[in-house]
C-alpha cells in the first residue's frame, strides 16, 4: 500500500481486547487499513468478526470497564488517537469523525427532540449560539430531505418511521461536517426500498462535503453498489482488501468466496423447473475468541486448508494492483473455480 | 454496551462450587449469614439461660464478662432474651413470607386466569396497597387480643397484594406469548396448560419477592412489638426488648442498641439474599430494581 | 393534558372506596365483639351498650354503612371515643408537625439520593460506587427506631449537638423548628433515601447501557450533559415511581419517628389512639394517610406525562 498523504486515517495493527467472566475475547486482533481523503471504505465480515468493535476503537467508545485498545496505532490526519487525551477526543467526536449506528430505534434518545440532538452537537463542536443551531438543525433535515423540516424539530423519535430516524441521524451525524463518517450497518435495520434511499442520499451527500465514510456492513450487496475499496473481516483479523471491482471480479481468499457464494443471484439463468443453484452457507461456526488462534483463522471451516494453515498464521500478500490477501494456498484458491 | 460482546462466540460454563461464589458473592454471604442466624434461633435457646429470670440486684448492668450483653431494668440478661428474640423474629418473617407467598400466589393465578375474577381483586389490592402497612397491621391487631398468630396473619394482609402482583404479572405475560395463545386457539384446555408453564415462570419472582417480604415482614413485626401494638410485651422479641429498654436509654444503651444491631443484621442478611437470588433467577427484574 | 389529569383523578376513586369499605368493614366484621373490645377488658354490659351505640353498631347494618359514606363524603370522620371530639379536629390539630417531617424528609432525601445514585452509575464498580451501595443496602435494612437511638445517642446524649426529642412549631423560630427535625428526618430518611440512590443508580445503569447514551458519546457531549439530559431524563419514570412508593415507606416511618422523637403528629395520635383503643380515630387516620399516598402516586402519574414524551395523554 502506498503511505500516500492523501491519508485521512490509517490503522495499523490495532487490538482490542474485552474482558468477560469466560476469559479475554480478542475481538480486534491485528487490523490494519487506510482511509484516504473523501474515499468510501468498505469493511465487510460476519457478526462478531470485529467490525463494529473496530469502528468503536476509533472513536475510543470501547466502554472502558469491559474492554480496551491494547495494541496497535490509530492516526487521524497524522494526530495519534490512540493516546489522546479524553477531552481533546470529545472535541474530535461528532465534529471531525462521527458515527451512524445501526439501530436507528434506539440510537435516538427518546425524550429529547430531535432538532435538540441536532442542535447539541452543533453547539458542543461549533461556537454558535443555540438559535443557530437550530437554524443549522433545519438546514441540515432539508438536506436529508425530510419534509416540513422546521415542525420536525420540535419532533420526538417515536413519531419518525426507522427511515425518517436514521436521516436525522446522517443529518447529526454530518451537522459539523466531519472528515471521516463511520457508518456501522446504517441500512441493516431498514425495508429494503428504504435502505437503497438511505444509501443513495449518504453517497450524494459524500460528493456535497468530500466526507469519507467507512461503511460496515455483513451485505456484499451493500458493499457492491456504494464502496470503492473493500476490507474482509474474520475472527477479528483482515484476511483480504481489494478494490471493489478486483473483490468481486476475484475474490482470493476462501472467506470471501464463501461469503459471495452465500448472496441469492438472480443472473444466472434458472433450469427448466425453475430452479436456481443452492445458496451455500460456509460450513462450520466461527472460532472462539478468548483462546489464541494459532494459524489461519479460517483453516476450520476452509476446504482448501492444509497443515501449515493450521499452525502458521498467513501473512498478508500483494497480489497485485491494490489486491491483498492472507492465504496459504492463495495460488490454489486462485486456480479453482467460484 | 451489551450488543458489542454479545455476538461473539463464547465457550460453554462449566459448573463450580467455587466459581458460583464467586459470581453470586451476595447470595452466598447472605444465605450464610441467615443460615447462622436461623442456628441461633433453631438451637440457641437451649445453650442460653432463662430469658424471664429477674435480678433485681444486677439491674442496669453494662457488656461485661457476665453479661455480655448487659442487663435490663429488671436484671434479666439481655444476651439471653436477645438469643430468644432471633427466634421470634425469623418465625414471624418466615411464616409471613410463606403463607403470604402461598395466598398471594392462588390469588394471583385466579387474577390471571379470569378477567372478571382479576377486575375485583386487583381493586382490593389497589386498595390494600394504599394502606400503609404498619398502619394496617395496628388496625387488624387491635381489633383482636394481642399474639403471635394475630401479628402474622395482620402483616401477611399487607404483604399479600406485593406477591399477587408479581404472579399475575407473569400470568399475563405468559399468556400473551405466541406459543400459548396458539394452543389455546387449538384447544388445550386452558388452565391445566397455563399453570405447567406458568409454576416454573412465576417461581423466580416469586422467590425472589418472598424474601423482600420475609425482611419486611421482620421490620414490621419489631415496629409493631415496639409501638407496644405487636406480640404480647412479655414474649422476648427484639422490638419488645427495645420497647422496654425505652425508659432506661440514655443509661443503657445497650438495651435497645444490641437488640437492635441484630434486628438490623436479620434484615441484611434476608436483603442480600433477596438481592443476590434476583440478580441470579430473575435478571429481568434485576435490571430494573 | 387537562383530560388526562382529570382521568387519574377519576381513577383514584375506587381505590379510595376500596379503603373507605375496607375500614368500615374492620371493625364490624373483626372477630368477636368490637365493642366489648374496644370497651376493654373488664367493661361493664352497660359500657359495652353504649360503646356500641356511639358506633352506631347497634343499627341495621346497610344503615350504618350509608351513614359511614355520607358523613366521610362531608368530611365528618366521627367522634373520638376517649375525648369525645370530632376525630377531623384531633386530625388537624395534630397535622402541623407530621407534614413538617414528612415534606422536609422527603426533600432532603431525593435531593441527596439522587445525585449519589448517579455518581454510583458513573462510577460503576469503582469505590465510589460500592460505598453509596454499601450505605443503600445498609440503609435499606436498618430499623428507623433503631437507626433513631443511635443517632439520639451520639448527637444528643454523647456530643449534645441536638434535642433528644420533642417538637417545636415554626411558629417558635425557624432554627428551633429545624433543629427539633434534624434528627427525626435523617432517621426517617435513611431508609427511603436508601431505596432512591439504588432505584437512581439500577435505572441509570440500564439507560447508560442503551444505544442512544452511545449516540451521545459519539457526538463528544460532555459528561455532564451526556448523564444528566441524556440519562437522567430517561431514568427519571423508575426513579419518580419508587418515590411515590416510598411514601409508603415514609408514612410507616412517621408512626414510629414520632413515638422515638416524641412529636405530637397524627403519627403519635395514631399509636395513642390504637394503645386507647379510639377505634374511630384509627379508622380516620388510616383514610386520612390512605389518601396521603393516593394524592402522591396521582401527582406522579401526571409527572409521567412531562417526563416521557411517549406516554399519551
Amino acid at each position: 500500500m502506498n503511505a500516500a498523504a492523501g491519508n485521512i486515517l490509517e490503522v495499523r495493527d490495532l487490538q482490542t481486547q474485552f474482558n468477560t467472566l469466560d476469559g479475554v475475547v480478542r475481538a480486534v486482533d491485528g487490523v490494519s487499513f487506510d482511509l484516504t481523503r473523501g474515499e468510501t471504505l468498505g469493511i465487510v465480515g460476519e457478526s462478531g468478526c470485529g467490525k463494529s468493535v473496530t469502528a468503536l476503537s476509533i472513536l475510543r467508545l470501547i466502554p472502558p470497564e469491559t474492554g480496551r485498545i491494547t495494541a496497535g496505532s490509530i492516526r487521524f490526519e497524522g494526530e495519534e488517537l490512540t493516546t489522546l487525551g479524553e477531552e481533546a477526543m470529545k472535541r474530535l467526536r461528532g465534529h471531525r469523525i462521527s458515527m451512524i449506528f445501526q439501530e436507528p430505534m434506539t440510537s435516538l434518545n427518546p425524550v429529547l427532540t430531535v432538532g435538540t440532538q441536532i442542535a447539541e452537537n452543533v453547539v458542543r463542536h461549533l461556537d454558535v449560539s443555540w438559535r443557530a443551531a437550530r437554524e443549522r438543525a433545519r438546514e441540515m433535515l432539508d438536506l436529508v430531505r425530510i419534509a416540513d423540516a422546521r415542525r420536525r424539530l420540535d419532533e420526538y423519535p417515536h413519531q419518525l418511521s426507522g427511515g425518517m430516524r436514521q436521516r436525522v441521524m446522517i443529518a447529526m451525524a454530518l451537522s459539523c461536517d466531519p472528515q471521516v463518517l463511520i457508518a456501522d450497518e446504517p441500512t441493516t435495520a431498514l425495508d429494503v426500498t428504504i435502505q437503497a434511499q438511505i444509501l443513495q442520499l449518504m453517497l450524494e451527500l459524500k460528493e456535497k462535503t468530500g466526507t469519507a465514510i467507512v461503511l460496515i456492513t455483513h451485505d456484499l450487496g451493500v458493499v457492491a453498489e456504494t464502496t470503492e475499496r473493500v476490507v474482509v473481516m474474520y475472527a477479528g483479523r483482515k484476511v483480504e482488501e481489494a478494490p471493489v471491482e478486483a473483490l468481486f471480479a476475484e475474490p482470493l481468499h476462501p472467506y470471501t468466496r464463501g461469503l459471495m457464494r452465500a448472496i441469492p443471484r438472480l443472473d444466472i439463468e434458472a433450469d427448466a423447473a425453475g430452479r436456481r443453484p443452492r445458496l451455500q452457507e460456509i460450513p462450520g461456526l466461527v472460532p472462539r475468541l478468548t483462546q489464541p488462534i494459532v494459524g489461519c483463522a479460517f483453516a476450520p471451516r476452509c476446504g482448501f486448508a492444509t497443515e501449515r494453515c493450521r499452525t502458521a498464521p498467513p501473512p498478508l500478500v500483494d497480489a497485485g494492483s491494490g489486491h491483498t490477501v492472507a492465504c496459504w494456498e492463495v495460488d490454489r484458491v486462485r486456480a479453482s473455480a467460484l | 454496551m451489551t450488543a458489542i460482546t454479545d455476538d461473539l462466540v463464547l465457550p460453554p460454563r462449566r459448573f463450580s462450587l467455587w466459581t458460583a461464589i464467586r459470581r453470586n458473592p451476595t447470595i452466598a454471604f447472605g444465605g450464610v449469614l441467615l443460615l447462622a442466624l436461623i442456628a441461633v434461633a433453631v438451637v440457641g435457646p437451649s445453650f442460653v439461660g432463662d430469658p424471664f429470670k429477674l435480678s433485681p440486684v444486677n439491674r442496669l448492668r453494662p457488656p461485661s464478662e457476665r453479661w455480655w450483653f448487659g442487663t435490663d431494668q429488671f436484671g434479666r440478661d439481655v444476651f439471653t432474651r436477645t438469643v430468644y428474640g432471633a427466634r421470634v423474629s425469623l418465625f414471624v418473617g418466615l411464616s409471613v413470607a410463606a403463607f403470604s407467598s402461598l395466598l398471594g400466589l392462588a390469588l394471583g393465578l385466579l387474577c390471571g386466569y379470569f378477567r372478571r375474577v382479576d377486575a375485583i381483586v386487583m381493586r382490593v389490592m389497589d386498595g390494600l396497597m394504599a394502606i400503609p402497612s404498619i398502619l394496617l397491621a395496628i388496625a387488624l391487631i387491635t381489633l383482636t387480643r394481642p399474639g403471635l398468630g394475630i401479628v402474622i396473619v395482620a402483616i401477611v394482609i399487607p404483604e399479600v397484594p406485593r406477591i399477587v402482583r408479581v404472579v399475575r404479572a407473569v400470568v399475563l405475560s405468559i399468556r400473551s406469548q405466541p406459543y400459548i395463545e396458539s394452543a389455546i386457539a387449538g384447544g388445550t384446555k386452558n388452565a391445566k396448560l397455563l399453570l405447567r408453564h406458568v409454576l416454573p415462570n412465576a417461581l423466580a419472582p416469586l422467590i425472589v419477592q418472598s424474601t423482600y417480604v420475609c425482611a419486611s415482614a421482620m421490620l414490621i413485626e419489631a415496629g409493631l412489638s415496639f409501638l407496644g401494638a405487636g406480640v404480647p410485651p412479655e414474649v422476648p422479641s427484639w422490638g419488645n426488648i427495645i420497647a422496654q429498654g425505652r425508659t432506661f436509654f440514655q443509661i443503657a444503651p445497650w438495651t435497645i442498641l444490641i437488640p437492635g444491631t441484630f434486628l438490623a443484621i436479620t434484615v441484611l442478611a434476608v436483603n442480600l439474599l433477596g438481592d443476590g437470588l434476583r440478580d441470579r433467577l430473575d435478571p429481568r427484574l434485576a435490571r430494573r430494581l | 393534558m387537562t383530560a388526562y389529569i382529570v382521568r387519574r383523578l377519576f381513577a383514584t376513586l375506587p381505590v379510595m372506596a376500596v379503603v373507605a369499605i375496607f375500614v368500615f368493614f374492620l371493625i364490624r366484621f373483626a372477630p368477636g365483639d368490637p365493642a366489648a373490645i374496644i370497651a376493654g377488658e373488664d367493661a361493664t354490659a352497660e359500657a359495652i351498650a353504649q360503646v356500641r351505640a356511639k358506633l352506631g353498631l347497634d343499627r341495621p347494618f346497610m344503615e350504618q354503612f350509608v351513614i359511614w359514606i355520607l358523613q366521610m363524603m362531608q368530611g365528618d370522620l366521627g367522634v373520638s371515643i376517649f375525648s369525645n371530639l370530632p376525630v377531623s379536629r384531633l386530625i388537624v390539630q395534630r397535622l402541623e408537625p407530621t407534614v413538617a417531617l414528612t415534606l422536609s424528609t422527603l426533600f432532603v432525601a431525593v435531593a441527596l439520593a439522587i445525585p449519589i445514585g448517579v455518581l454510583a452509575a458513573w462510577k460503576a464498580r469503582k469505590l465510589v460506587d460500592r460505598l453509596v451501595m454499601g450505605f443503600a443496602v445498609l440503609g435499606f435494612a436498618m430499623p428507623v427506631f433503631v437507626l433513631a437511638y443511635i443517632l439520639i445517642y451520639f448527637f444528643a446524649v454523647q456530643w449534645q449537638l441536638l434535642p433528644v426529642q420533642g417538637y417545636r412549631p415554626i411558629a417558635e423560630g425557624l432554627w428551633p423548628f429545624v433543629e427539633s427535625l434534624i434528627l427525626p428526618s435523617v432517621a426517617l430518611g435513611v431508609t427511603y433515601m436508601a431505596l432512591i440512590a439504588r432505584i437512581t443508580r439500577a435505572s441509570m445503569l440500564e439507560v447508560l447501557a442503551q444505544d442512544y447514551i452511545r449516540t451521545a458519546n459519539a457526538k463528544g457531549l460532555a459528561t455532564d450533559r451526556v448523564l444528566l439530559l441524556h440519562a437522567l431524563k430517561n431514568a427519571a419514570v423508575p426513579i419518580v415511581t419508587v418515590i411515590g412508593i416510598g411514601i409508603a415507606l415514609l408514612i410507616s416511618g412517621v408512626v414510629i419517628t414520632e413515638t422515638v422523637f416524641n412529636i405530637p403528629g397524627l403519627g403519635r395520635l395514631t399509636v395513642d389512639a390504637v394503645l386507647k383503643r379510639d377505634y374511630p380515630v384509627v379508622q380516620g387516620l388510616i383514610l386520612v394517610f390512605a389518601a396521603a399516598k393516593v394524592l402522591v402516586n396521582l401527582i406522579i402519574d401526571i409527572s409521567y406525562a412531562f417526563l416521557d414524551p411517549r406516554i399519551r395523554y
